[in-house]
């Protein structure tokens, strides 16, 4: 029972990362990423191979994978930043079936088998492979991650990226140079994501491109608008009670996707800020003025 | 063996331009994506395929129902999941159909299985060599039903009086009302002639691959939405050349260059028609 829980705290750990990431991108910047599972996939592969082919100590081989999600996501920021609301829709979702397909197809991934064997951290010859320790692992990445995350948003760097998000246009006019903001934040975003994916790939040690498809960037858009827009406490909410209440409600499982959807639908007509937004960080400013 | 690829490429991408159109009309008057729009596709085929399997019901019969079927369901999910959110920013109905998509995929996974579905009456369609390549009458059928439904939308839209009043909605929403247009109910009637096309092609499609399934939606839906956007949304013409070239690259691209990423090649054009050309090949009313 207590391995359970572990197993569970671990995976609303990486979770929280994801849903965190991409909160900066929808919450923050107002723009749109259905494509965020790609980016998890992308470190996780990369932070497998390095370690399966070059035997790169764990640290080492997340690094990598931040590095490699973090290219993709200036790749794919550079050439959209023109693009706005249902075209980056369409843009981010063909990117994230691109990249399943990818891995899907590629020889070096394994195909749909997937790569298995992933070796588990180990420091001075401390093994992190059970599952109390590898948490000690994932919450030090979690804290991270929120204290960067959180020393970003209450910056001059986050009011520019609310600006942004509040009124384009404006923004610009009071200086902020828009594209350069939009491309570090879609950069920023999918490295974290790689390094969730680094992570469970380290923690699983066996991956294929089944987590990494549609379903996964959907779940993750779930966790961020059940948890409010613009609130990364939210996500942290929206990551745990999602990922633990397919488990609380193991009977219904089988209603967990009509759940989702309903969740969803729902929670924009009757609370759009989320369960846990704020008032100045609602969804209020996505009222349109007119 | 070109032709040939060309032909199915064709008769995949009529469908696929049966449901941009859906795509292109709503987004035309309200300026918002329907992502439910495959579920809907989906929705249509099984209507049809279920009442077809009772035995009782004829083929044209059964295909009336499963197109009602499917408008019913666009304007039940318009006054549910979109009125309430007019006015928002753009992202927020977008999100809100991305929800109302799983909802019904999970649903017609709860109500009719994961199992795929034959499509339950076999016509006998013979092959016919035109120009010497061999051409299924059941591929001409398909193109033939498609086109003619085109054909019919686009006559609507110029010709008819409620076709006329949903172009002024799309134009000026506010004009249009102070004319004495009822918008609310152009919009019920746009979601209702949209989902009732995305229905047929669903039809149209379970007959082709002989398969109905809850997931069946979902790609198609996308290539879809890719091509409206190529054609320009809240183009019509667009959407339909929009959805035939979407058809045939697939094809042909499976065909010569990979068969693994044929699933990527409409977004891989659809990326690179953006990055060039971001108001579409022929321009569309967004921008």
């Amino acid at each position: 029972m207590t391995a359970y829980l572990l197993h569970l705290a671990i995976l609303a750990g990486i979770y929280i990362i994801l849903t965190v990431s991409l909160n900066l991108i929808i919450g923050y910047a107002g723009q749109v990423s259905l494509g965020h599972a790609a980016f998890y996939g992308i470190g996780a592969y990369a932070s497998a191979l390095v370690a399966l082919h070059w035997h790169f100590p764990f640290p080492l081989a997340a690094l990598s994978a931040m590095l490699a999600a973090g290219v993709c996501g200036m790749a794919l920021g550079l050439p959209t930043l023109r693009l706005k609301e249902d075209y980056l829709a369409i843009v981010t979702l063909g990117f994230g079936v691109i990249m399943d397909l990818v891995f899907l197809n590629l020889e070096i991934t394994g195909g749909p088998d997937g790569l298995a064997g992933i070796p588990s951290p180990a420091l001075f010859g401390l093994s992190f492979r059970p599952t109390g320790r590898y948490l000690i692992i994932v919450a030090v990445a979690v804290i991270l991650v929120l204290l960067v995350t959180w020393r970003l948003v209450e910056s001059y760097h986050g009011r520019a990226l609310r600006a942004i998000r509040d009124h384009e246009i404006t923004a610009q006019v009071m200086g902020i140079n828009t594209p350069a903001y939009k491309v570090v934040i879609f950069t920023l975003a999918a490295a974290l994501a790689g390094l969730a994916g680094s992570l469970y790939a380290h923690y699983i040690t066996f991956i294929n491109p089944e987590s990494f498809g549609l379903h996964t960037s959907i779940l993750i858009l779930a966790m961020v608008v059940l948890g409010g827009m613009g609130s990364i406490v939210g996500s942290v909410a929206g990551a745990v009670i999602l990922t633990a209440l397919p488990e609380l409600l193991r009977e219904f499982r089988s209603y967990q996707d009509l759940v989702y959807g309903a969740l969803l639908v729902g929670l924009l007509i009757l609370r759009p800020e989320g369960l846990l937004g704020k008032g100045k960080l609602s969804l209020k400013f996505l009222q349109r003025e007119s | 063996m070109f032709l040939q690829q060309l032909l199915n490429g064709l008769t995949t991408g009529s469908v696929y331009a049966l449901i941009a159109l859906g795509y292109t009309m709503i987004y035309g008057i309200l300026g918002l994506i329907n992502f439910a729009q495959g579920e809907i596709y989906m929705f249509g085929a099984f209507v049809t395929v279920l009442l077809l399997a009772t035995g009782q019901v004829n083929f044209v019969l059964a295909f009336i129902a499963g197109m009602g079927a499917a408008g019913v369901l666009g304007v039940v999910l318009e006054r549910v999941a979109f009125r309430p959110l007019r006015g928002f920013h753009p992202l927020v109905p977008l999100i809100s159909a991305i929800g109302a998509s799983i909802f019904l995929q999970s649903l017609a996974l709860l109500l009719f299985g994961p199992n795929d579905r034959p499509f339950p009456i076999q016509f006998t369609f013979s092959s016919v060599d035109v120009a010497g390549v061999p051409v299924s009458t059941l591929q001409m059928a398909i193109l033939a039903a498609a086109l003619g439904f085109m054909g019919l939308l686009v006559v609507f839209v110029r010709y008819t009086r409620y076709g006329k009043a949903i172009v002024a909605c799309a134009l000026d929403r506010d004009t249009a009302r102070l004319m004495g247009i009822n918008v609310d109910r152009m919009v019920a009637l746009t979601f209702f002639i949209g989902s009732a096309l995305s229905g047929a092609a669903g039809i149209l499609m379970a007959c082709y691959y002989n398969a109905t399934y809850p997931r069946m939606g979902l790609l198609p839906g996308l290539k879809a939405f890719s091509a409206a956007i190529l054609g320009g949304v809240g183009n019509i013409p667009g959407a339909i050349l929009g959805g035939l070239f979407l058809g045939m690259a697939e094809s042909l691209g499976a065909a010569y260059i990979s068969s693994g990423y044929k699933d990527a090649i409409a977004f891989a054009i659809l990326i690179l028609v953006l990055l060039i050309r971001p108001q579409g090949i022929l321009r569309g009313r967004g921008e």
